[in-house]
């Protein structure tokens, strides 16, 4: 299911949180409530650790992670690393990379199987990326936009992507990815997407602005509505029929 | 060994000063001129009032390369625009820190504001893709929107921050039972939009006050929360203020929560909100005031 949150009046909240299958990061707020909804949804499955980034609340866009790992910037002090080393199951990987572009969550975008990443990204990074996150990685760009990390957001399940991007990239991203794709906005017309919210297989976060079509398409792209196991039954029975695009 | 980033299509040419919406928008400004080396004539949007005026504003320090000339000025177009539903991202970025770090219905605040379009101006810049906006103003009666979540949460935020007991019974009859003749000023804007735009912005929202009230013009009181600095002397970031304070009818001052960024010359200065409340008679005599101030800086 996707719930609608806010973190002190900003609509972003995929700025200040991240979310993977293994954990959740977020940011260290003025009120509880952001909090306090992340562990409301998900304390009984995977942990909730408040943490900052480089002493800095905008957490989902310097570091890039899924449930084998999680990289930061090289700019994360010693501190950090410790107490994200501490919080995170043992079998998640915590490693800081020396890279020049260090907002690694705009230049990162990855579930556990694939990753896209900026263009200008280095050789060393790519391959830490690949070994860490146990991941494929693809420089690609989203309707011309080098930041991927920033103008998509996609799950195990499905993806959302920037309002511009053409059939033809759609297509070839989905192949890609191997999970069906739609372009759409969040927070009401915004096209950052990972700005705008935060997903995993099961569950998504989304700013408070986003409109009621706008939350309908994540949960169908994300396939969030299904909780019963006939459910999941049915949609790999559709899957052998027809293909999705 | 650091390696040179490649030169890409960056989407912002002249990089932004600080993390901030409004130097964001002004990154913006300078790299549509950047582009354009001629201003078009576009049919305007707006059936009511606009104003052209081709300013000059002096640019920052811009972290130039070697194929972009820039001599440091920057020649902008500003054209004033009815609210439109388009509009809600700026005008929700430039009020981001209305009511200091409370959190409260901002976007519905936003909505009451872009569904009046009879009264209240947007500035933005003519033929802008990125539809960037630099300044809103507008007046929203409190009466009229009495039943609204963020009128409500509004009015709680003023009588929570008053701590002087005589003019908490001011505020609180202005929002009770004189509601109904009482106009919310916002006005916000980008810390640098030349000052010469602020007489004409005034002057078009109280004409279209009292064009949309008609013949009747009662006691409309103007009360606004807005920014200044104080510590002995109050220093007033936006002129306006000043001239409004002096007219006001009663005024008082609270401290404000959120982060600013302090120039050099602020540092020993705190950030401290005023609210003001100003009879409609007065407003006149504001005008003429304002459009002396502007033009004799």
């Amino acid at each position: 299911m996707a719930t609608r949150l806010q973190f002190e009046n900003s609509c972003d909240v995929g700025v200040f949180s991240k979310l993977t299958n293994a954990y959740c990061l977020v940011a260290i707020g003025g009120s509880e409530n952001f909090y306090s909804a992340f562990e409301s949804e998900l304390a009984d499955v995977i942990p909730v650790i408040k943490t900052s980034i480089a002493g800095t609340r905008i957490i989902g866009r310097l570091c890039a992670g899924n449930k084998k790992g999680l990289l930061v910037p090289h700019t994360t002090t010693d501190q950090e690393l410790q107490h994200l080393r501490n919080s995170l199951p043992d079998q998640v990987v915590v490693q800081r990379i020396e890279e020049k572009l260090s907002a690694l969550g705009n230049c990162i975008a990855c579930n556990d199987h694939v990753a896209l990443t900026h263009t200008d990204l280095d050789r060393e990074t790519e391959e830490i990326i690949a070994d860490v996150l146990g991941v494929e990685v693809f420089r690609q760009t989203i309707a011309g936009n080098i930041l991927v990390g920033s103008y998509c957001s996609f799950s195990n399940w499905g993806g959302l992507v920037h309002s511009h991007t053409s059939i033809e990239d759609l297509d070839e991203l989905s192949t890609l990815l191997q999970v069906p794709l739609v372009a759409g906005t969040i927070n009401r017309g915004s096209d950052v997407i990972a700005a705008g919210m935060t997903v995993n297989d099961w569950t998504a976060f989304c700013g408070s602005d986003t409109t009621a079509t706008e939350l309908s398409v994540i949960e169908s792209v994300f396939k969030l509505r299904e909780a019963q196991p006939s459910a999941i039954v049915d949609e790999m029975r559709k899957s052998l029929i027809d293909s999705y695009v | 060994m650091p390696r040179k980033p490649t030169r890409h299509h960056r989407l912002l040419p002249v990089q932004p000063l600080t993390f901030s919406p409004f130097a964001r928008s002004v990154a913006r400004v300078a790299t549509a001129y950047l582009v354009k080396h001629y201003l078009r004539d576009a049919p305007l949007k707006s059936a009511g009032d606009e104003f052209k005026e081709k300013l000059e504003k002096v640019d920052r320090q811009s972290e130039s390369s070697e194929d972009e000339e820039f001599d440091g000025v920057v020649q902008a177009d500003f054209a004033f625009f009815d609210p439109k539903p388009d509009d809600f991202h700026g005008v929700k970025t430039l009020l981001q820190s209305y009511l200091d770090n409370k959190q409260w219905d901002l976007s519905g605040f936003v909505d009451l504001i872009l569904g009046q379009t009879t009264v209240g101006t947007v500035v933005k810049l003519e033929d802008d893709e990125d539809n960037a906006v630099f300044s809103v103003i507008t007046a929203l009666n409190l009466g009229r929107y009495k039943d609204h979540k963020c009128i409500a949460e509004l009015k709680e935020f003023l009588l929570n921050i008053s701590h002087e007991k005589d003019k908490i019974g001011n505020l609180r009859s202005l929002l009770g039972d004189k509601a109904q003749n009482v106009g919310l000023l916002v006005s916000q804007r980008v810390v640098n939009l030349p000052p010469e735009l602020l007489p004409h912005l005034y002057d078009a929202l109280f004409d279209e006050v009292s064009w949309a009230t008609e013949d009747e013009r009662k006691n409309a009181n103007q009360k606004r929360p807005s920014t200044t600095d104080k510590d002995e002397a109050l220093i007033y970031i936006k002129p306006e203020e000043e001239i409004l304070h002096k007219l006001s009818m009663w005024s008082f001052l609270f401290p404000l929560q959120t982060q600013q960024v302090a120039t050099h010359e602020l540092k020993n200065y705190q950030l401290t909100g005023i609210v003001m409340a100003v009879k409609a008679e007065n407003i006149s005599s504001f005008q003429q005031q304002l459009h002396t101030l502007i033009n004799e800086s």
